[in-house]
């Protein structure tokens, strides 16, 4: 029941992560990248979960990657940002821009 | 099978994990997960520095939500499709319906589905832990690839008797001759097995070893974990260089990798650790292993102390094996048979490592696997029946679908679905019990410090095992109801309930004949564990000839590069004072064997008896005691004396046999002062008689057996055990034993330390572990068909509900209805006891090695299971009959 265009929180996490990686963008840098920026346990299949949902609404797009022994000769999947992505980024951006626009929780924050 | 190259870390993903992560995926989403999950794996383990425990915890910790994504994506597609519905989709959509019809009517006849549930699950549980058991311990307990190609060489010397030996029985230019002479044989190893010490930081622990002649790894098959194995240089020269076991190198080292290449003390002196074993790599439980340090040609032809291994060349038979070492036998009868005498007509034979270890087991292997096979057709059995009696209660249900037009293949289909589902939810909570329990039976071996070649722990096989189990099952008992239901003509099943319909008579007819089944199966259960009880029972009353308590004994073995010949029997001699000096100990001895398991024998001749080339040598186990021996075990003396400190080396050789070799080498003769001689040897003048030990086993009657002095034949061997009787609890003197050891020699270890009593019971272990389980199973599968034959009672009474009625109104009295409920009932019960007494019988027969005192077809243990089944049937059918007679007339007739 989401309307189309609004990205939820993890779903910007995850289509930032795949415009930092560019080229190295697949599943494990992906999910590497989330961990080590935002300091939480993400799950595989999260990202994932969140990938395929972002792929079905056209942001990312991908292709199928080399395989490798290290993975015991599977391939990896590669994920790229369309320019719907993008546009749905940017659009999340500048909502949370005027949302804050005038807002300074200074150091009273938490204290109204 | 595993190839070597797949034992690594990188192998070691979970399997089953991945597996399920594999099955939920779409297909073509599969490689992306997978690999994604297959690179970070491998990438903590070895951040973890090889160590796979943080990564596999990780790796099951994604599996939820990767099978999880799989099902949703699937789910989505499926969905997507439907909208444009296609004939496959019709066929997946009436598979979904069947799934969400059965999940409901589980849940609408919740204490019904959890009798069938619990009932499968136990009997899935017990068929994890026995398959466990019995895979980890029989069929696979050693983790070599091409199993039969590795071979032990045995010998046998015709005249000792029949039996191959397979355990300290070749010399090192036997295993020269085997290594230089086989061409079939690709690879050849000896080794022999000691005690070293070695330290740990601040402790220092005995480890087990083995030292090797040739390439031990290549010859199992297996590569070490990390590092190497040893290079023919090293073991020649005797370098200073270790292979730990992995077990120790988890245990004490933490998997730490930098271990290999490092160093570890041992005997105070610092080895390098080349190579680490893989898991399960288990040569009679050695964890260290060295070079042996000296080559072959030091030891005389006759030291035989050292076991040889060899690898099969491909696509060479056992046979072919076996037909050249018979020839190099030959070979060496020809050149050395003039010096030695045992060579005469001997022979080597090559059987597979996993028959040598694991013979003696395989009985008892085989009853568990048979006794479960049993209790999970009996849990069929009981399901099934269970079922049918539902099925009576869901009959209008089906018939009401029936009738408005639902096909016959749909019925069947929703209640197989149904089946199904139970039995994979009591698949799921089966295996979760036999997890549990195979962890419970894994602790108890290791606290019982048994020693099985193998190890017990629930793995792939076993579970597939248990899912294809539970699934069949779920089919072979949901098939029947389903046709059941679907034969029942609709039209007449809607109409008033009647007793004669032909649908309610055949289902009877079938519950009785699951009942005979069920009794039947119930009976050779119990009938199996009451002939082990009651072997056990008999093997309590034997005399074992000695006292058993209190007896504490140990084995200490001293490293032959510190003990030359001269040098071991002062060293046992110093021991035993020091020990007798013990607060607490009442005797003490050395003994190069003991009772019940003697294992050394050998020939000799009978001065004046007239022996022919072909005629068999006297015979008789040859132990090598001190004085004081048979006072420690309590062994009486019948005539002579037994040995004393004045029989010392210089002094006439004297010898004391047991009533035993009296018997049957002297018979009607004096055997005092008769002069024997062992092959090879000097006369020696027998002086005393002492009484028989059970010295082959507590269920073998006493074989001959010679005692010689220690201080006469010193150092034949430098393996002793000390056996020490206390006067308080025999492991309180353990300590100050230690102690003494230790003050003569800081480096000498003990080990195989045993009270007399435990050396007594580890030789039944596979009799008591088939008991304990048969006797579980037993009462178990006299529940079972309790509850079976109780379902099939109640229902049938609620089948004639009005018949009763009816003849309670006629007059009959409440008695008479309970005798007739429960006369019918115990027609099935009846047939099957008797086909249960004739199956037993056959069970019994199968079991003969593990039975002492009975036969397999004791009247006793077959008719006390039979009583016992019969008054469990009787209570069960009585209880539903005491409800019938209790029914009011009116209720009864009232239609529904």
């Amino acid at each position: 029941m989401r309307k189309s265009g609004y990205l939820g929180e993890f779903e910007q996490v995850v289509l930032l992560a795949v415009v930092r990686l560019g080229e190295e963008g697949y599943g494990t840098t992906i999910r590497r990248e989330i961990e080590r920026r935002t300091g939480r346990q993400v799950a595989v299949g999260a990202v994932y979960a969140t990938l395929t949902r972002l792929e079905e609404k056209g942001y990312v797009g991908s292709r199928v990657g080399e395989a490798t022994a290290r993975r015991g000769g599977r391939s990896k999947r590669h994920y790229r940002l369309e320019p719907a992505g993008e546009r749905a980024l940017e659009s999340a951006r500048r909502m949370l821009d005027r949302m804050w626009e005038g807002v300074d929780l200074g150091p009273h924050a938490g204290r109204l | 099978m595993k190839l070597p190259s797949e034992i690594g870390p990188e192998a070691r993903i979970p399997k089953l994990a991945a597996g399920l992560v594999r099955l939920a995926m779409p297909e073509d989403e599969r490689d992306a997960v997978l690999g994604d999950l297959a690179e970070e794996y491998s990438d903590r383990v070895e951040q973890s520095g090889g160590r796979s425990g943080r990564a596999r915890a990780w790796y099951w910790r994604q599996v939820a939500g990767c099978v999880g994504l799989g099902l949703w994506l699937r789910w989505r597609r499926r969905s997507r499709l439907a909208a444009g519905s296609s004939g496959s989709v019709g066929v997946m959509q009436a598979l979904v319906r069947d799934v969400r019809h059965g999940m409901r009517s589980i849940r609408r006849s919740a204490a019904f589905s959890l009798v069938v549930g619990t009932t499968l699950a136990l009997g899935i549980a017990a068929t994890t832990i026995v398959f466990s058991i019995v895979d980890g311990v029989v069929l696979n307990p050693f983790p070599f690839p091409d199993p039969d190609r590795l071979v032990g060489v045995g010998t046998m010397y015709p005249r000792l008797g029949p039996r191959v030996g397979f355990f300290e029985n070749m010399s090192p230019a036997e295993y020269i001759d085997v290594a230089e002479g086989s061409r079939t044989l690709e690879r050849v190893v000896a080794w022999d097995m000691g005690n070293r010490q070695v330290t740990f930081g601040e402790v220092t622990e005995n480890l087990f070893s083995a030292f090797w002649w040739g390439d031990a790894f290549a010859t199992l098959g297996v590569r070490p974990v990390a590092g190497r194995g040893f290079t023919v240089e090293e073991i020649e020269r005797g370098d200073r260089v270790a292979i730990l076991s992995y077990r120790v190198w988890q245990s004490r080292f933490g998997g730490e990798p930098s271990l290999v290449g490092g160093t570890i003390l041992m005997n105070g002196e610092p080895y390098t650790v080349v190579g680490i074993m893989p898991p399960r790599t288990s040569i009679y439980g050695t964890d260290l292993w060295l070079p042996m340090g000296v080559s072959p040609a030091v030891f005389p032809r006759n030291r035989r102390q050292f076991q040889v291994l060899g690898r099969m060349a491909a696509g060479v038979s056992l046979a072919a094996v076996n037909s050249e070492l018979a020839a190099i036998a030959g070979r060496v009868e020809a050149a050395h048979g003039a010096e030695f005498e045992e060579y005469e007509g001997w022979a080597m034979r090559a059987e597979t490592w996993n028959d040598i270890n694991v013979r003696n087991l395989r009985p008892a292997g085989m009853i568990l696997v048979g006794a479960v096979a049993f209790v999970l057709l009996l849990v069929c059995a009981n399901v099934a029946s269970l079922l049918l009696a539902r099925g009576a209660a869901r009959r209008r249900e089906l018939a009401v679908r029936a009738a408005l037009g639902a096909g016959r293949g749909r019925m069947v289909g929703q209640v197989l679905t149904e089946s199904v589902e139970l039995a994979l939810f009591a698949g799921v909570v089966g295996v979760a019990l036999g997890w549990l329990g195979v962890g419970i039976v894994s602790d108890a071996i290791a606290s019982l410090g048994l020693r099985i070649p193998g190890e017990v722990a629930v793995n792939g096989r076993v579970l597939g095992v248990s899912a294809a189990v539970s699934v069949a099952a779920g089919l072979a008992f949901g098939a029947m109801p389903a046709v059941h239901a679907v034969r029942s003509a609709p039209q007449r099943s809607l109409q008033a309930d009647s007793p004669l319909l032909a649908g309610s008579r055949s289902r009877l007819r079938l519950q009785r004949v699951f009942v005979g089944i069920e009794v039947a199966l119930a009976l050779v259960l119990l009938a199996g564990s009451g002939l082990l009880v009651s072997s056990f029972v008999k093997l309590g009353r034997v005399e074992p000839g000695f006292e058993p308590a209190n007896v504490l004994t140990m084995r200490l073995t001293l490293a032959w590069q510190r003990y030359d010949r001269t040098a071991i029997e002062p060293f046992f001699q110093e021991l035993r004072e020091r020990v007798g000096a013990i607060a607490g100990v009442s005797d003490v001895a050395t003994t190069s064997q003991f009772a019940p398991l003697v294992f050394s024998r050998n020939q000799f001749v009978i001065e004046g008896a007239v022996s022919t080339a072909e005629s068999a040598l006297p015979v008789a186990y040859t132990t090598v005691a001190s004085p004081g021996y048979f006072d420690a075990l309590r062994i009486p003396l019948s005539r002579g004396r037994a040995f004393t400190e004045a029989d010392r080396a210089g002094t006439p050789l004297v010898a004391v046999i047991n009533e035993a070799a009296a018997q049957r080498y002297f018979p009607g003769q004096q055997a005092l002062g008769r002069r024997i001689r062992l092959l090879n040897g000097d006369w020696i003048e027998i002086v005393g008689v002492v009484g028989s030990t059970r010295n082959v086993g507590l269920e073998r009657d006493p074989e001959p057996e010679l005692f010689a002095s220690t201080l006469q034949q010193s150092g034949l061997s430098n393996q002793m055990f000390l056996v020490v009787r206390t006067e308080g609890s025999p492991r309180s003197v353990l300590p100050a034993i230690r102690e003494a050891v230790h003050s003569l020699d800081p480096e000498q270890p003990v080990y195989l330390v045993r009270t007399l009593e435990e050396a007594i019971s580890g030789t039944q272990t596979p009799r008591r572990v088939s008991m304990a389980a048969l006797t579980a199973f037993g009462v178990f599968a006299l529940l079972l068909a309790a509850v079976g034959i109780y379902a099939v009672v109640a229902y049938a009474a609620s089948q004639r509900t009005r018949e009763i009625g009816v003849r309670m109104a006629l007059g009959a009295e409440s008695a008479q209805v309970r005798r007739l409920v429960v006369r019918q009932a115990l027609v099935p019960v009846g047939i099957g006891v008797v086909i249960g007494m004739v199956a037993a019988a056959g069970f019994g027969r199968v079991m003969s090695s593990l039975l002492f005192g009975v036969s397999g077809n004791d009247p006793v243990a077959l008719g006390s299971a039979g009583l016992l089944l019969s008054a469990a049937a009787a209570l069960a059918s009585y209880l539903p009959a005491l409800r019938a007679s209790g029914l009011d007339p009116v209720t009864a007739l009232r239609p529904e």
